[in-house]
């Protein structure tokens, strides 16, 4: 396996609205692995997912994150995406008119001018969206329509793992931290970014519950509390944490 | 004497020259509103100008004696005292106005609370000098100016900081002039300072003849300081020939709170409206109305919320219900300042015909000069379900039956939010549509 | 409108004037400043118009002599001295530029964003007349031969007058009489010119009627009237306007727009404006007054606005719909977009009149900069027009912190069963939005683009699709600057 560090974050100190919520929190994601962050609710997790992608509003006061050897907190959010940094949101936002093929359009020519690639073929693209689109149970019909604007929890999901598929980011984070997803389209969702996974990219997996990790196996899983890592250890500790509770461990420290 | 504005007339305190100067401040800026008036685009007020009002207490009034009565009951009522009555079906404290003219304030008060007449705050050198008329512009309320020029009756009141006031406070006005046309002018100023809280309650009702003819022009002043509160109710059922002009200018400060009802179901002409300034932070507002007609009558709802500054919040339902030849108006501004960002204004308008002659014109509008705001409004007019008639009659339930229970239902929900339960009671039993036809 | 006004001659003449390289000569003789009795009599002389027609004219200019510029608008701009103006054929000033190096760079530029062919940019920037660029003649004895071949008039007005008094004098004025307002009696008294439209009975027209080839008509139509009558059961498609900006003189335009629909037919207007809407500081831009209004007189007769305004300095537009058959439908669909320090009034008016009419109007307001935007719309119900239906819904969104966003609709209900809808929001766009769009790499720019594009984009759909795609880029272009 090799040993390419993706992200590297140190001592990270962020807020938001003036509540320190991640504090002093340290984590080294190597290629091909896939990391799980598990944690009791409100402890703050997702805003560790929004802190890393930039979101306006999060506030980092100490620390450094690279991402590829590059500063990743002095990029604005879309060149952190464009670098192949891919949040895979709780709660997409609806956008009024804006069709999911337009936009995922605009996405994928904005990655690949940053990569110094020319744009798609419009018809190549269609084509590729619709074969992507198929394996997660996307219809044609789906894609025609605004993105995530009526669609349900499961559907939106799997929007956004077609995003994942065409995108093809080198880290994608999946904040599932307390949302509620029916077990099929769990199963749906966790084969289309199993089927991701290569020795190059790596996964965070940002989670409450235990069942995701049935799906999308750890090689890590890390115990957060108190804005930062209490514990560590393999996809056992997740299995132990299912049995025990929070409790234990957060005592812990 | 004919006209709205006459001159001649003697009022208290006109050797305070403030007073007199704000008075003739009132008699210069009053214009009749015509129908090219755009704030009066709907109610018109064509006959109102021809009639033949006399100021309510003054001697003209109470010279007409009862050879020109027409209560038709043998002896004349209008000048002989009544005893004050109340039908309201909860405790408070009551303050008494005859044909608009102020009676005893009998009752004590608890600590911090002040209330008096009016002209007495302004002999005894009270603040309400620093209250009367600041928020009003009088060109633009031309009603408010002619309430100006015969300011005088009206009470003042002053919930001190902290204070909180059980019971409402409760403004009762009875009209039962008979013999004349008689118009009255109401001045109340309402204070409450900072994390004060207190209810009010309006109620105008008439006890002379149905017939008659009146005018009533009210002007409520309400500040309402940092964190404090009001709710402020309302219950309009003037004779069905009335004139019903009232306005309500609110100013409310950081985290305060201006909660409204009013429900109008009488005269001929009314409107009510409602002016608020969300000042500072926080302020917010929400002013809710019913109003049912039927007859010739128009009856008008009006409101004009200002955001003026960051995270204010407004909240406005209105419905009505029109019959007979009668016609429903309802016209709501919100106004965001360019500074005023994550504010909310909500508003809806909804409103029943119930026979072919009935009419409703709305006006909802926003203004708006921020961009970080949420701002709606909506606007819906129609007519009764027929599915949801027939599946009543289908029952067994009469017609006109049914029809009081689906309109009832329809105002209820603006009702039912009405937190204090007596005063929602009392409200749900005032809100029934009116069967006869006048 | 104006520049892209009917030109007779395109559609009139044989080719042979083409080849001459023949354009229009109104330019050539100008009458002098100012309005009177005299000037309106000179126009009408020049055009060679019968009396009834010069009298209408009189009859308006009398009427508006008495008449106040209206101020209820939200519009405040320097008071116009119509004394000032040239009503007829205003002189060019400019010398046209040699070649497309002397034409402003700028002007070049947006050309080139909005895709416009090399060839009508030559056109657009006065390089060279029209009929150099387009196969015109064959491009126009098509378009007339298909026309005639089924019984369509469409020409100018001028020309209506002469070849089809009868119809004309019908109904000119019928839908907006020349008491209907300030600027629509100014433009009675003295419209330039025009389009004519005439479907007969029974006749679907068989192509979109288009001003957009129609753009070297300079400094006609100033005062613009546009006559359209749809007879019993036919069907006709008009587009106005074009997407490129037009650099024009005049700042004052007044037009007219009257469209008839008669039993069984059916209208669509679209209309693209894209006039000078000043410079970033608000300097200069084009102020349009304009009067449109459709009646719908015949039974299931149906009229149907859809418009996309982003130019002007002033804009005060209303285009209505008076549904007097029954079960008539109108329609209107507006995009509105003022940026810098642009002014717009605009909305429509739904009038019920006939029984089981329905009328639908979705508007959507973009304001940028330090524009001023207010939606005014009206929708009565007349006491007979039992069943009426209306939904409105119209939608603004702002764009930055010093633009202003206003909705002021009047809903004026006499009939019980009447169904009237109205809804309203203002907003901006959604940080929340902004930033899943950046999440998945977009600029700004393209963010705020994409997202102002699918805000519209329930109105763009009701353009024929050539159309909605250069009005699309045209709003994309009308929001440069807006952000950031």
């Amino acid at each position: 396996m090799s040993k390419t560090p993706l992200l590297e974050i140190e001592d990270l100190c962020a807020r938001v609205a003036d509540k320190e919520i991640v504090k002093d929190f340290s984590l080294t994601i190597n290629e091909g692995e896939v990391h799980a962050i598990m944690g009791p609710n409100g402890a703050g997790k997702s805003t560790l997912s929004y802190v890393l992608c930039g979101k306006p509003g999060y506030e980092v006061t100490s620390g450094s994150v690279r991402f590829k050897g590059k500063d990743l907190l002095s990029m604005s959010v879309e060149e952190r995406a464009r670098e192949g940094l891919f949040l895979i949101m709780q709660y997409p936002v609806e956008i009024q008119g804006v069709p999911v093929t337009t936009f995922l359009k605009h996405a994928v020519n904005a990655v690949r001018k940053h990569q110094n690639l020319p744009e798609l073929d419009t018809m190549e693209f269609i084509k590729t969206v619709r074969e992507e689109g198929k394996k997660l149970g996307i219809t044609p019909d789906m894609l025609k329509r605004p993105i995530n604007v009526g669609f349900s929890g499961g559907e939106k999901k799997r929007l956004e793992t077609l995003q994942l598929a065409i995108l093809k980011p080198s880290l994608a984070i999946l904040d599932e931290a307390d949302s509620g997803l029916d077990i099929d389209a769990l199963k749906v969702v966790a084969e289309g970014i199993n089927a991701e996974r290569n020795e190059h990219n790596a996964l965070l997996v940002i989670t409450h519950y235990q069942r995701l990790l049935n799906y999308i196996e750890p090689d890590y899983v890390h115990i957060y509390a108190d804005g930062h890592i209490v514990k560590s250890g393999d996809k056992n500790l997740a299995i132990e944490l299912e049995k025990n509770g929070y409790a234990a461990f957060v005592k812990e420290q | 004497m004919s006209g709205l504005l006459q001159k001649n007339i003697d009022l208290a305190g006109s050797n305070i020259p403030w007073l007199e100067g704000l008075r003739d401040k009132g008699r210069e800026a009053f214009i009749l509103p015509t129908a090219k008036t755009e704030a009066w685009k709907y109610t018109k007020l064509r006959d109102l100008s021809a009639d033949d009002f006399v100021l309510s207490g003054t001697d003209e009034d109470k010279s007409h004696g009862e050879e020109h009565c027409t209560c038709g009951q043998g002896e004349c009522h209008c000048h002989h005292h009544h005893e004050p009555q109340t039908n309201l079906p909860f405790a408070g404290y009551e303050i008494h106005f005859e044909n608009g003219i102020l009676q005893t304030l009998a009752f004590d008060l608890p600590k911090g609370v002040m209330i008096k007449p009016l002209m007495e705050a302004v002999f005894d050198g009270d603040d309400v000098k620093k209250y009367l008329g600041k928020d009003i512009d009088l060109a633009s309320y031309p009603f408010a100016a002619l309430n100006t020029a015969y300011l005088e009756e009206g009470v003042y009141i002053e919930i001190e900081e902290g204070v909180i006031l059980s019971k409402p406070i409760i403004l009762i006005n009875h009209t039962h002039s008979c013999h004349q046309n008689i118009m009255a002018y109401l001045r109340n100023v309402i204070v409450l300072e900072n994390d004060a809280k207190a209810t009010i309650i309006e109620d105008f009702e008439y006890t002379g003849e149905e017939k008659s003819r009146y005018f009533n022009n009210i002007v409520n002043e309400i500040y309402i300081n940092k964190q404090a509160k009001l709710e402020h109710y309302k219950l309009q059922n003037e004779a069905y020939k009335a004139v019903h002009i009232s306005l309500s200018s609110v100013r409310v400060r950081e985290g305060g709170f201006y909660e409204s009802f009013c429900c109008q179901k009488g005269a001929n002409l009314a409107r009510n409206e409602t002016k608020i300034s969300l000042k500072e932070e926080h302020a917010e507002a929400v002013v809710n109305a019913v109003y049912l007609m039927n007859g010739w009558a128009t009856i008008d709802t009006t409101t004009d919320i200002e955001h003026l500054s960051p995270n204010t919040k407004s909240q406005q339902l209105v419905k009505g219900v029109v019959g007979g030849n009668a016609k429903g108006v309802f016209q709501g501004k919100i106004h965001i300042a360019p500074n005023a960002v994550k504010t909310e204004g909500r508003q809806l308008h909804k409103a029943l015909l119930l026979s072919d002659d009935a009419e409703i014109d709305c006006k909802p509008e926003l203004e708006i000069y921020a961009d970080d705001v949420k701002c709606s409004h909506g606007a819906a007019s129609g007519e009764l379900d027929k599915e949801q008639l027939f599946y009543m009659r289908s029952r067994g339930i009469g017609e006109e039956e049914a029809k009081r229970i689906l309109v009832e239902a329809y105002l209820n929900d603006v009702i039912n939010q009405i937190s204090q339960e007596d005063i929602k009671t009392w409200m749900l039993s005032q809100a029934t549509i009116n069967q006869e036809e006048k | 409108m104006d520049n892209k006004q009917q030109t007779p001659e395109i559609l009139d003449e044989s080719g042979d004037k083409y080849k001459y390289g023949f354009t229009t000569d109104i330019a050539s003789e100008t009458i002098s400043k100012g309005l009177s009795e005299d000037i309106i009599r000179q126009i009408s002389l020049k055009k060679g118009e019968p009396d009834w027609l010069l009298e209408f004219r009189l009859q308006a200019y009398r009427y508006w002599q008495q008449m106040k510029e209206p101020t209820w608008a939200k519009l405040s701009y320097d008071k116009i001295d119509y004394q000032d103006l040239y009503y007829y054929s205003a002189p060019k000033q400019k010398v046209a530029p040699k070649s497309l190096a002397e034409v402003d760079p700028k002007l070049l530029s947006t050309y080139e964003k909005l895709g416009i062919p090399l060839k009508e940019q030559e056109v657009l920037a006065g390089v060279v007349a029209v009929d150099a660029v387009f196969d015109s003649v064959s491009v126009a004895t098509t378009y007339r031969a298909k026309l005639a071949e089924k019984g369509i008039i469409f020409c100018s007005i001028s020309e209506a007058v002469r070849e089809h008094p009868d119809l004309v004098k019908q109904y000119l004025g019928s839908v907006v009489p020349y008491t209907d307002n300030f600027f629509a009696c100014l433009n009675s008294a003295v419209f330039t010119d025009g389009s004519f439209v005439y479907i007969p009975r029974g006749v679907k027209c068989p192509m979109e009627l288009s001003t957009y080839f129609r753009i070297n008509a300079q400094n006609t139509g100033q005062f613009e009237r546009t006559l359209i009558v749809a007879d019993e059961e036919s069907y006709v498609s008009y587009l106005e306007g074009c997407t490129a900006p037009q650099r024009d003189e005049n700042q004052l335009h007044a037009a007219i727009v009257e469209i008839v629909v008669l039993k069984n037919a059916e209208v669509k207007y679209s209309t693209v404006q894209n006039w000078y809407p000043g410079d970033k500081n608000g300097k200069g831009g084009v102020y349009n007054f304009v009067t449109k209004r459709a009646a719908c007189r015949g039974e299931n007769s149906k009229i149907s606005w859809t418009q996309v305004e982003t130019g002007s300095a002033v804009t005060w537009k209303y285009p209505s719909c008076i549904l007097q058959g029954d079960n008539s439908v109108g329609e209107f669909y507006s995009v509105a977009l003022t940026n810098n320090y642009q002014q717009a009034d605009t909305g429509t008016k739904m009038i019920h009149i006939g029984k089981n009419t329905t009328s639908k109007i979705i508007s959507k307001g973009i304001s940028a900069g330090h524009s001023d935007q207010t939606y005014r719309g009206l929708v009565r119900v007349s006491p007979n027009a039992d069943n009426a239906r209306n939904y409105s819904q119209c939608d603004s969104l702002l764009i930055g912190k010093n633009c202003g966003s206003h909705t002021v609709p009047y809903i004026e209900n006499r009939n019980k069963s009447a169904i009237l809808e109205h809804e309203a929001t203002t907003s901006k766009i959604s940080d929340e939005q902004l930033f899943y769009c950046q999440q998945r790499g977009l600029d700004e720019e393209t963010a705020v683009s994409l997202i102002v594009n699918g805000f519209c984009k329930e109105v763009m759909q009701h353009l024929p699709l050539e159309f909605a795609i250069e009005a699309a880029k045209l709003i994309n272009i009308s929001l440069e600057g807006s952000v950031g």
